[in-house]
């Protein structure tokens, strides 16, 4: 009698959980949901912002392998914040929107400079949204961003979103900027915040730089000479000042910046040839030591001392080409650490003087000029980065050429 | 009964079990906020000191082989006593257990079940230690042996995974906010240590009493490295636990791990082996609880007991109105009660007891002289 009742009551226990669990796991059920791949948010004239999403189609890939030459939906809403956008949506769509799969966050240029930090928030505090989203700034509107970023090489937009920054490791002219880390450097007393610098691709920009092979490089997202198919271009490196935009950097800029957080696995470089300066030589640098970074208080001004050390084969040959030559590769290595410390050298200090933003993170290597964390808080870092000076020195040792010498 | 006694080896496993299940909630994000840089240095300090009041534990414990503190306080003064301290540790028991759970399963709702009511989740758990408590102490801790090793390896592949994202130079000042604050104020983090608890009411449990000793120090020196791996962690990743708080912050640097784009979102395998981990610490505490409620009441089984101290977690689980209210518990609550129990009135017991037994015996070589 006594076991039966057991029974009866076990049974009963696993109806109500099941019933009580049941809820939870109809609202993730995969019919009920639609799911975000990208998320764009311009401002608004007639409420506080407009936040388009990014939708994948289910039927985009067909079952022989070929995609639809539209793979993604687009939809958007005007609502007083985002929890109110994604609301609305979900009375729009009927189903409700996942944001777990959601790979870019996309902020239009005029929405970020007013602050994005109650967004960032937000966004934060919702356990769907991942850490490693990337998060762009877009020179253009972020839903024309997002409208015109249709995959060429990859049959889904996923796909396309998901080696979106895999360039920067060898290129250097844009980053892998993620929401994670932007919120991470947003409150942080050592560092300042950066995202990707999206925008759309157009034929008419041109760079001012008179060096033609500085034209290479002295460029960003809407200003850059690439045209094609696939219009959204992520060049350069849109700079906050805790939640708000407070400049750009070029593309040359952006690889200094990865050089200086050691994030870059090589790059190409065009540096003034030694005989002649109109003409350049392409060189391949990879780095062969950490960036050494030695910081300290003198006469209550940052000092900042870095120290770069790469190697490098050089690309560009030419009929008269002679780098079996010791001297002439000693001169090509000299002069390319000149344009490299002049380089990094105007990178951090248009970091300092004119956006006044530690986006490197200087900051953490002071610390150990300071007794205590109050000492520290008490100086008032990201307030005197400004007053930073650098002394930069680039070592270089360029060998030889690759299959030609 | 034999059944009841566990091995040395179980036995440290018992000690990290208890108190590494705190860290899993809110404990390093706290330990973090007091010391703010020097919390590694203030960690190795309060490690050096729990281990030192281990030791003393241990000589104290040395005048009364195979007796917990429920025995030694009867001996010190009387049943009143006996049942007093009893209650007490029952109610540190219950409260810090019922809190944790609470704590973990807010976490849990907020994660995965949104749409469940809290008192479901906070069930569950309680079905499962009704079980366990419905089976012997050893084969509960016979678990408890081969779900830890899990938990220690998932916290040391979190340091190993988020070691691509972490800014050693956070570690400075290596002080904090100063002497004073790592090494007089930061004293307070030894409720970091609040498992050597369990020291006092495993002695009669141990199949060789004579390995207290070894058992008290090695349990506190792997806690103190699973400790510092939590909180290094969090310390050399993340800047912004000094001023947002966040739910589960070990699950937050879970979240960052990700191997390519195959291996991603790995925090589901971390959280499901940091919920059996909460699973073990209900059934020790809830065990505990009743096996010092058969001590002080004398009672001859344990098995009516099976579903009153689950029962008992699960109403203080449920006490707390909003996450704020369960969170400052956890924080400030749970750091008193252990300060007080743990630290303070344990030790005071087991020190008068000794004091009293210097003096019989004193009397009684005089006696015989």
């Amino acid at each position: 009698m006594k076991s039966k009742f057991i029974k009866i009551f076990i049974v009963i226990l696993l109806i109500i959980l099941t019933l009580s669990f049941n809820s939870s796991y109809q609202s993730l059920s995969i019919s009920n949901i639609a799911f975000v791949v990208s998320m764009a948010i311009d401002t608004s004239t007639t409420n506080n912002l407009k936040v388009t999403f990014q939708f994948t189609k289910p039927s985009s890939v067909s079952e022989n392998g070929s995609s639809d030459s539209d793979s993604s939906i687009v939809n958007s809403v005007e609502a007083s914040s985002i929890s109110s956008a994604i609301n609305l949506m979900n009375a729009y769509v009927g189903k409700e929107l996942s944001l777990s799969h959601c790979k870019l966050i996309v902020f239009s240029e005029e929405f970020a400079k007013n602050g994005i930090s109650d967004e960032i928030f937000t966004l934060m505090n919702d356990n769907q949204v991942r850490p490693s989203t990337n998060i762009v700034v877009s020179k253009c509107t972020a839903k024309s961003y997002i409208e015109n970023s249709k995959p060429i090489f990859e049959p889904l937009i996923t796909k396309y979103y998901e080696g979106y920054t895999n360039s920067s490791s060898y290129t250097g002219y844009t980053t892998d900027a993620t929401i994670g880390r932007f919120f991470n450097n947003m409150n942080c007393d050592t560092c300042e915040p950066f995202a990707i610098l999206g925008g759309i691709n157009s034929e008419s920009k041109a760079s001012d730089s008179t060096v033609p092979s500085e034209k290479d490089s002295n460029i960003k997202s809407n200003e850059s000479a690439i045209t094609g198919s696939l219009r959204s271009e992520n060049i350069g490196l849109a700079v906050f000042k805790d939640d708000t935009l407070v400049g750009e950097l070029t593309a040359i800029e952006n690889l200094a910046f990865l050089c200086t957080r050691n994030q870059i696995d090589g790059f190409l470089i065009s540096v003034p040839s030694p005989n002649d300066e109109n003409k350049s030589i392409d060189i391949y640098l990879t780095p062969q030591k950490n960036t050494k970074i030695k910081a300290s208080i003198v006469n209550g001004s940052p000092y900042i001392n870095l120290e770069y050390t790469f190697t490098g084969r050089i690309y560009s040959m030419s009929s008269d080409s002679d780098y079996l030559n010791n001297d002439i590769l000693t001169e090509v290595s000299d002069v390319c650490n000149s344009y490299l410390e002049s380089v990094f050298s105007a990178f951090l200090y248009k970091t300092a003087k004119e956006f006044n933003s530690d986006i490197v993170g200087i900051g953490k290597h002071i610390l150990s000029s300071f007794e205590t964390s109050s000492d520290f808080e008490e100086y008032d870092w990201s307030q005197n980065y400004k007053n930073s000076f650098f002394n930069v020195n680039v070592q270089s040792n360029v060998k030889s050429g690759f299959l030609l010498m | 009964m034999p059944d009841t006694k566990i091995s040395t080896k179980e036995a440290i496993m018992l000690i990290i079990s208890i108190i590494i299940a705190h860290t899993i909630v809110t404990l390093p994000a706290t330990l973090l906020k007091n010391s703010k840089s020097g919390i590694l240095v203030n960690i190795v300090y309060v490690s050096i000191l729990a281990l030192l009041f281990a030791f003393i534990l241990y000589r104290l414990f040395k005048n009364f082989q195979s007796q917990d503190i429920f025995d030694i306080s009867d001996y010190l003064g009387g049943p009143f006593l006996k049942n007093l301290i009893g209650i007490i540790f029952i109610i540190y028991f219950i409260s810090s257990s019922g809190i944790l759970l609470r704590n973990f399963a807010e976490g849990l709702k907020v994660i995965y079940f949104p749409n469940t009511n809290i008192l479901f989740i906070i069930l569950s758990f309680i079905i499962t230690i009704c079980i366990t408590n419905s089976l012997s102490f050893r084969s509960n801790i016979k678990v408890i042996s081969i779900i830890l090793p899990f938990v220690i390896v998932s916290i040391f592949f979190l340091f190993i995974g988020n070691l691509p994202s972490f800014s050693f130079e956070r570690v400075l000042p290596i002080l904090g906010e100063g002497f004073f604050n790592t090494f007089v104020v930061g004293t307070g983090n030894i409720i970091a240590f609040s498992g050597i608890s369990c020291l006092y009411i495993i002695p009669p449990l141990l199949k060789k009493p004579e390995d207290f000793k070894k058992i008290a120090l090695t349990g506190i020196a792997i806690s103190a490295l699973y400790l510092i791996l939590c909180v290094s962690t969090l310390l050399f990743m993340f800047s912004f636990f000094l001023k947002v708080d966040e739910i589960l912050p070990l699950y937050t640097a879970a979240s960052y791990i990700e191997y390519g784009s195959f291996f991603q979102r790995l925090d589901s395998i971390f959280l499901l082996i940091w919920m059996l981990e909460i699973c073990c610490y209900l059934t020790i505490t809830s065990k505990f609880s009743s096996i010092i409620f058969k001590k002080i009441t004398n009672l001859k089984y344990q098995k009516p007991l099976t579903f009153v101290f689950p029962l008992l977690i699960f109403s203080v689980a449920l006490l707390p109105k909003t996450v704020a209210i369960s969170k400052l518990l956890g924080n400030i609550l749970y750091r008193f009660i252990s300060l007080s129990v743990v630290f303070c009135l344990g030790f005071v017991i087991l020190l008068l007891a000794n004091i009293k037994k210097l003096h019989y015996n004193r009397k009684h070589k005089e006696g015989n002289q």
